[in-house]
């Protein structure tokens, strides 16, 4: 006869509650980066989630629980990305590229930092929007939510020399993307701007 | 190339130059991982030698730092208790897992094993059928199932991929893995094979089921042959015993006296898994694959 599967267990369901549901907020975040809408990152971690219930079983060692669940998001986001279309606005690699050599290789770089810093979290987002996807997640799961080199291997299937190539390369079309959409001449403002303050508190390098 | 190198270049032939250079490339590629402490202690003190006399590479470091240190500080999102609310009713609706005990360890002297292969032969066929004639019993107590359809037989796809795994399994498989490519090209349906612990894909090819063009897929299951047939959503969805289990619980099972099987819609396609194995090996073979 055609039947159907029974209820959760409730030693499952704590050891779920405890092990999982903790880390729904650096969840969310992650969603919310890659995606078009709160309301479309929402369903994407709702969905990780019964997954992760469904498939919770085989998460044989506790202490993997966090790049567990961070991978089964990572597979949702890209079902829900290919069901709607690609959604990340790219911009061609090597003016990345030659945006970040023109910064390392010209005087601005010292300043930078500083510039990077001041940069609100909607200006990062976009950024990381323009770079491609398997870079920007290298970069965000070490940078934003702590993850090592191995653990970022196991999250997104790959080896290790090249989640190191990944971040490596990452950072570097972000830092070309955050001086692209500033543009050169806004760029220039920002450094004047804080290399005369740095002048006036005796400070210039 | 650094001005300080430039500087340096007049005094070092051109070899010592070019092994230089070729360092620097080597290194420029290493100074994310050098910023995040991933590196062996020799490989870091190559960097830092080579870091004294490379302005660019310095330069390249900062840049490293500054993105990392600036997406350090982003903060976590707030969920709201309207999503937290959604997310445990998902879960209470969702099917409980269901643990699959792994075989121990074999540490017996050797003489023995024959003997104890046998025995656990018998045991796994006993407790294989005992699983599939009593487990809708003992879930029924535990109040989760409830018998909703009708026979196998009754049901075409379910009836028709019974009676295809039975013609296949008496004989040479037809296909082999490497055929995947053939099959994809050959339906209207994206086929991605399963992915399980100690599930190896065998061969894939495609056949008729009752009219309906379908994707076969044979894995090794510890030793024992499972089936996977794919095919077109409207196929799957057709009888309405099949859309019932599904919408009611996104798992249908059922079994044909020894025989097992475990379906579940895709997103344009449905799957029907099939072997003579307990119902929870492939039940457990769906959970990796919603895992992933």
């Amino acid at each position: 006869m055609v039947s159907a599967s029974s209820d959760p267990s409730l030693d499952l369901r704590s050891r779920f509650e405890a092990l999982v549901v903790p880390h729904l907020d650096r969840l969310l975040a992650f969603a919310i980066r890659r995606s078009d809408s709160v309301a479309d990152a929402e369903d994407a971690v709702q969905e990780a989630f019964v997954r992760a219930w469904l498939g919770f079983a085989d998460l044989r060692d506790d202490g993997l629980a966090r790049p567990w669940i961070y991978r089964i998001l990572r597979t949702v986001l890209s079902d829900f990305r290919e069901k709607n279309g690609r959604r990340q606005q790219l911009v061609f690699i090597t003016r990345l590229e030659d945006a970040h050599d023109e910064l390392i290789g010209g005087e601005h770089d010292a300043l930078f930092s500083e510039v990077v810093a001041r940069l609100d979290s909607e200006a990062i987002h976009r950024a990381l929007r323009k770079i491609p996807e398997d870079f920007a997640a290298a970069v965000e799961l070490h940078d934003i939510d702590g993850f090592k080199y191995a653990e970022i291997a196991e999250i997104v299937s790959v080896p290790i020399g090249t989640v190191m190539s990944r971040i490596a390369r990452g950072r570097k079309l972000l830092a070309g993307a955050i001086m692209a959409e500033r543009g050169t001449a806004a760029f220039e403002q920002s450094t004047d701007a804080l290399a005369e303050r740095r002048t006036s508190r005796g400070g210039a390098r | 190339m650094s001005d300080e190198r430039n500087a340096l270049t007049s005094r070092i032939t051109p070899a010592e130059e070019a092994a230089r250079e070729s360092r620097h490339e080597v290194l420029r590629e290493l100074l994310g991982a050098y910023a995040d402490r991933e590196l062996p202690p020799e490989t870091v003190a190559q960097i830092d030698a080579h870091l004294i006399g490379c302005a660019e590479c310095r330069s390249a470091l900062e840049v490293h730092d500054a993105v990392r240190t600036r997406l350090a500080t982003e903060r976590p999102a707030a969920p709201s208790p309207a999503l937290r609310a959604r997310i445990a009713a998902a879960i209470d609706a969702a099917p409980a897992p269901v643990v699959v005990q792994a075989p121990a360890p074999q540490t017996v002297p050797q003489r023995s094993i024959v003997w104890l292969a046998v025995a656990g032969w018998i045991a796994a066929v006993v407790l294989a059928i005992a699983l599939v004639v009593q487990l809708p019993a003992s879930r029924q107590s535990a109040g989760g199932v409830r018998p909703i359809g009708a026979p196998v037989q009754q049901v075409s796809l379910l009836g028709g991929i019974v009676d295809d795994y039975t013609r296949v399994s008496r004989g040479d498989l037809p296909g082999r893995a490497r055929d995947l490519s053939a099959v994809r090209a050959a339906v209207s349906f994206p086929i991605e094979p399963l992915r399980a612990p100690d599930l190896r894909l065998l061969g894939a090819w495609t056949t008729d089921v009752r009219g309906e063009p379908a994707a076969v897929l044979a894995y090794r299951l510890r030793d024992r042959l499972v089936v996977q047939y794919l095919v077109a959503e409207d196929a799957f969805f057709r009888h309405p015993a099949v859309r019932t289990a599904v919408a009611d619980r996104h798992l249908l099972t059922a079994a044909d006296g020894a025989r097992a099987l475990v379906a579940w819609p895709g997103t344009s396609t449905g799957t029907v898994l099939v072997g003579d194995v307990p119902s929870e090996w492939l039940q457990s073979i769906w959970r990796s694959e919603r895992a992933h």
